[in-house]
């Protein structure tokens, strides 16, 4: 399950151990194509990793803060900082190992 | 939208002989290109070894070719792929046509020859960080600020200018002959792009004359490099790794002719069109009886 949040529910994913947080767009084709892909790979994660989403529109100081200048662009955060980034469109079997390495 | 068989990328030899044997084989088809199939082909002086036209210029084998098309009622929709995405059990195909509204298919094969023109000095590194080829997807991240385009081709200046809708100022390098048309909100500079790279917090494009500084920069030329083209397809430099079924280490994507590597030879692609289509429909059979 992908929970999308805004600024004000930050403090969710600085809690999580391990987090994904897919900034995305409501205009931008990859981010429409990337969302159920990360949604198909969430539920083998349960426990492990917690998925977020953010509109990058709505969250523009975010999305500065974490130098989002692509979109879709995954960020990966352990423990609240920021360990891993992953920028574009990724198959579920290379989405998967982009997390594994980080585990 | 609905859901075809086998999405074909390309027009040239490789993608013809692959509509045409996917066609005999009753598959639903899209055959994505150009109505005059390549301008590759129709620009070959003779070719010598293409078996039953013993000297053929490029133009007739061309017509021979789109002739073959007619008879069989094989239509070529003239659309450009930006993007091919694997999700899991089909594929989205972004193209010039539809952004957001992607076409889907169940199977895709990639003929769409390789890519001319090498990357500058220092893109592959800022590409995602900075630097974009899509001015439609990533434009909106450019509110308020200042962009660089580089543009390989006239029709890049309707991108340039639908940037110049949304940043605060667009500076526009045109890589080739062409005069400029009337652009709103774009300042065209004259210079040939060098390298790029990241400075501090803004990115530079190094030219022959002046560097250009922007917030990010953005370069629209016709062809990607396949890496880019379908996200997560395994490549070996400019080609496209496959194996003698032509299947790629994507399931259910396909690579013919001058994009799954060497020798360039216009028979060798007609021939590997055959295998990939023939490849594609073992792979819809499979698929099919997995489902049942």
């Amino acid at each position: 399950m992908i929970k999308n949040i805004n600024g004000d529910q930050f403090g969710e994913v600085k809690d999580a151990d391990v987090a994904v947080v897919d900034f995305y767009a409501d205009w931008c084709g990859p981010c429409k194509m990337l969302s159920p892909v990360v949604e198909g790979i969430s539920e083998e994660y349960e426990g492990r990793v917690s998925f977020f989403s953010i509109d990058v529109d709505e969250n523009q100081d975010l999305a500065m803060e974490f130098g989002v200048s692509n979109i879709p662009n995954l960020i990966l955060f352990k423990k609240g900082e920021k360990a891993d980034q992953s920028v574009g469109f990724k198959p579920a079997e290379a989405l998967k190992g982009w997390i594994d390495g980080n585990l | 939208m609905e859901r075809y068989d086998i999405a074909i990328i390309g027009t040239g030899p490789a993608g013809v002989s692959a509509a045409i044997t996917a066609t005999i084989r009753n598959k639903k088809i899209i055959l994505i290109g150009k109505k005059d199939l390549t301008q590759k082909l129709q620009k070959a002086h003779e070719i010598r070894n293409y078996p039953g036209f013993p000297a053929v210029s490029g133009a007739d084998l061309a017509k021979a070719l789109k002739d073959h098309l007619d008879q069989m009622g094989i239509g070529i929709t003239e659309d450009q792929v930006t993007q091919v995405y694997a999700m899991g059990d089909y594929f989205g195909l972004q193209t010039a046509k539809h952004q957001m509204d992607m076409l889907e298919a169940e199977a895709v094969i990639l003929a769409s020859g390789v890519v001319q023109g090498k990357l500058l000095p220092g893109e592959e590194e800022l590409l995602g960080n900075g630097l974009s080829y899509c001015a439609t997807c990533d434009a909106p991240l450019y509110k308020n600020k200042t962009v660089a385009v580089i543009g390989y081709s006239k029709k890049e200046e309707e991108e340039a200018e639908f940037l110049g809708e949304v940043a605060a100022r667009v500076i526009y390098i045109p890589v080739y002959q062409e005069e400029t048309g009337a652009m709103k909100n774009v300042e065209v500079v004259r210079a040939v792009p060098k390298a790029v790279r990241k400075a501090d917090k803004e990115r530079q494009i190094e030219t022959d004359g002046e560097t250009i500084t922007a917030d990010g920069i953005f370069i629209l030329r016709d062809a990607v490099s396949p890496g880019q083209l379908v996200p997560g397809l395994e490549t070996d430099g400019s080609h496209i790794r496959v194996n003698r079924q032509l299947e790629t280490n994507l399931p259910g994507l396909f690579a013919c002719g001058d994009i799954a590597g060497l020798p360039y030879q216009y028979i060798k692609s007609a021939g590997e069109g055959n295998v990939a289509a023939l490849s594609a429909v073992n792979f819809l059979a499979a698929k099919k009886a997995a489902k049942q």
